[in-house]
């Protein structure tokens, strides 16, 4: 039952945080320009009348501020995010076709993330105040200390121009066939269509992006891992397991080790809000056709509903991993329901 | 061991000389400073050459004696470019921090020490700001406000105060309830002279430490805000600008974009080693 609670307390504080991102956007919105209509509709707002006053009439734009928010929650619960005259399509379906991309490297980003930053704070933990933990200590002090833009010129530098490895940037290689669009993720579409060229050609692409995100929050993994396994060992449980005789490594491995996994889950807010940020760059660097290149490109060409949009898409996956982790957290952690 | 008069300067020498990371982060950030310091002072005089000009060497000469990290395409000398650039950069993280901190202190103190609606209000509103990633959020407040170093920084300043506000929040309650306060409160005092003399000043050592590491994370997303172009604009230099506007001679000059981008990384891992070895001392201080 405490469980459940838990959930619906979450569940809530997140529907709160999401109406609270969209007063801040549509308070954002209408501080553009005195015209409420550019924040729907960017310049496409002079270019073509009709759109504009069906707009107009659509959000209630002469009505008081109230009632516009009130249409501008309905408009977004609709999925209508506004039209972008750069893309030449409405906002929504703009980042429903970036979106994916974003998410491919993100899920390959936190994957790397765990390859190098759990050893490494195992080790750290293991082996700490020597050299080991010494070195890894600097090696994710520079990780976490670089602007994105350097780790993603680096593995450029490395990956591409030294050893080329790995295609310098793009999705898939000129000349690859695009799968057709089913879930709007390559390497998944590809799989369905049991073309194993292109999901190779796409992993290929994917590899650098998420590598340079990866390198700038492993850090934050093999810290918190590393403290915490400090102070689970600290603990009388471990005492007693030493006291029943048990070997240093089963100990660790087996009984320490567990329990000081769980903190891991503490950071996935601090991960993904990293990762969102870090995919502006990443994606730019790589020229990946995601919703941070999007972003990036719209801020150039000063697409408001494209900026606005985006902004609130980011804030939605970040609230929904949030939840997500907590009540991860709440099932790993029986504790945790108990506050 | 230095022996100092008063107590106040002692406590800041014994924790700047805690260990060797606080003593060698106080270094790298001293010079740091001292750089910024020197450069906004004396202009472009100090540099070994104008940073604006061109020519001043042949176009992307390789880093030599003449030219430490070498030169642009326009053959300006890239060391006096990241040099002058300097002051600009420190300003900005200074400026965000300082105000941060100072907004935050006191609306989270407030806060936590008197709790009711303002504390539930501060911290559902900071429950919003951070599922907003701050350089989203940044970008789309610095759209409004049009580029320019000026309103990055109001931009930065909306949004950077909420953590500030949370960690003197948490601070507070837990000084709240030490019997000091209660001694304080036991004694008539009233609330607004505890607060701002009790209160406060023993929660500002974990918030230095904090703001310490957090002046790197201002220098990293400004730096992202310029490397998107909106900051200053050219052909004054900025670091996150140089990146951008050097990335394109990754191949035939990879040390154009590497060096500011270094720069950047070395300013964020100096102000970092000192604010975890102050974290560390005043951890160390508290349990006594």
């Amino acid at each position: 039952m405490g469980l459940l609670r838990f959930v619906l307390r979450r569940l809530g504080l997140a529907v709160f945080v999401l109406l609270g991102v969209t007063v801040i956007t549509f308070v954002l919105s209408r501080s553009i320009s005195s015209n409420p209509l550019v924040a729907w509709l960017g310049r496409a707002a002079s270019m073509y009348p009709e759109l504009a006053a069906e707009y107009a009439k659509k959000y209630h734009l002469n009505e008081p501020l109230h009632v516009q928010f009130y249409y501008y929650i309905v408009g977004l619960l609709q999925g209508d995010l506004g039209y972008s005259v750069y893309k030449g399509k409405p906002v929504a379906e703009a980042i429903g076709e970036t979106l994916p991309f974003t998410l491919q490297i993100a899920f390959f980003a936190i994957i790397f993330t765990l390859i190098i930053g759990i050893p490494l704070g195992v080790l750290a933990g293991k082996y700490h105040r020597r050299a080991t933990d010494y070195g890894i200590r600097a090696f994710y002090l520079a990780g976490v200390s670089s602007p994105a833009f350097l780790l993603a010129l680096f593995l450029l530098i490395i990956l591409t121009y030294t050893f080329r490895l790995l295609p310098s940037g793009g999705a898939l290689s000129p000349g690859v066939p695009t799968p057709s669009r089913v879930t709007g993720f390559i390497i998944i579409d590809s799989l369905l269509e049991r073309n194993f060229g292109t999901f190779v050609d796409a992993l290929a692409h994917i590899v650098m992006p998420s590598l340079a995100l990866a390198l700038g929050v492993f850090g934050y993994v093999t810290r918190v891992l590393r403290a915490s396994i400090l102070e689970v060992m600290r603990t009388n449980y471990i005492r007693a397991a030493r006291a029943k005789g048990l070997d240093e490594n089963t100990i660790f491995f087996k009984h320490a080790l567990r329990n000081a996994m769980i903190s891991v889950v503490t950071l996935a807010s601090l991960l993904t809000t990293w990762l969102v940020t870090g995919t502006l760059f990443a994606e730019t660097i790589f020229t990946y056709p995601g919703a941070g290149q999007y972003l990036v490109q719209a801020l150039s060409s000063l697409d408001y509903p494209s900026i606005l949009a985006i902004t609130l898409v980011f804030a939605a996956v970040i609230v929904a991993s949030n939840l997500a982790a907590d009540i991860l957290y709440a099932v790993v952690d029986p504790e945790i329901r108990l506050q | 061991m230095i022996k100092i008069r008063n107590p106040r300067i002692q406590y800041i020498v014994e924790l700047l000389t805690y260990n060797n990371e606080t003593k060698l982060g106080f270094l790298l950030v001293a010079a740091i400073v001292a750089a910024a310091i020197v450069v906004a002072l004396t202009g472009i005089g100090v540099l070994p050459y104008d940073p604006i000009e061109q020519d001043v060497g042949p176009p992307l000469a390789a880093p030599s004696l003449e030219h430490p990290f070498g030169t642009d395409i326009l053959g300006r000398d890239v060391f006096s470019r990241i040099l002058y650039a300097t002051p600009n950069d420190i300003f900005v993280s200074f400026v965000v921090v300082g105000v941060s901190f100072l907004v935050g202190a006191l609306l989270g103190a407030t806060a936590g020490y008197r709790g009711g609606l303002l504390d539930e209000a501060l911290m559902r509103y900071t429950d919003v700001i951070f599922a907003i990633p701050a350089l989203v959020l940044a970008i789309s407040i610095a759209v409004i406000l049009g580029p320019g170093m000026t309103h990055m920084m109001y931009a930065l300043l909306i949004i950077w105060w909420p953590p500030y506000a949370r960690l003197a929040r948490g601070e507070a309650l837990r000084v709240s309830h030490q019997n000091y306060i209660e001694a304080a409160r036991a004694s008539g005092i009233g609330s607004f002279r505890i607060l701002t003399r009790h209160v406060l000043p023993n929660i500002l050592t974990p918030m230095v430490a904090y703001a310490t590491i957090d002046i790197g994370s201002v220098v990293i997303i400004y730096a992202g805000l310029s490397y998107l172009g909106l900051s200053i604009r050219p052909p004054w230099p900025e670091w996150g600008a140089m990146v951008s506007a050097y990335q394109d001679y990754l191949v035939s000059a990879p040390w154009l974009p590497l060096f500011p981008a270094f720069v950047i990384g070395i300013v964020v891992v100096a102000f970092s080693i000192l604010g975890d070895g102050l974290r560390d001392a005043v951890e160390a201080a508290r349990i006594g």
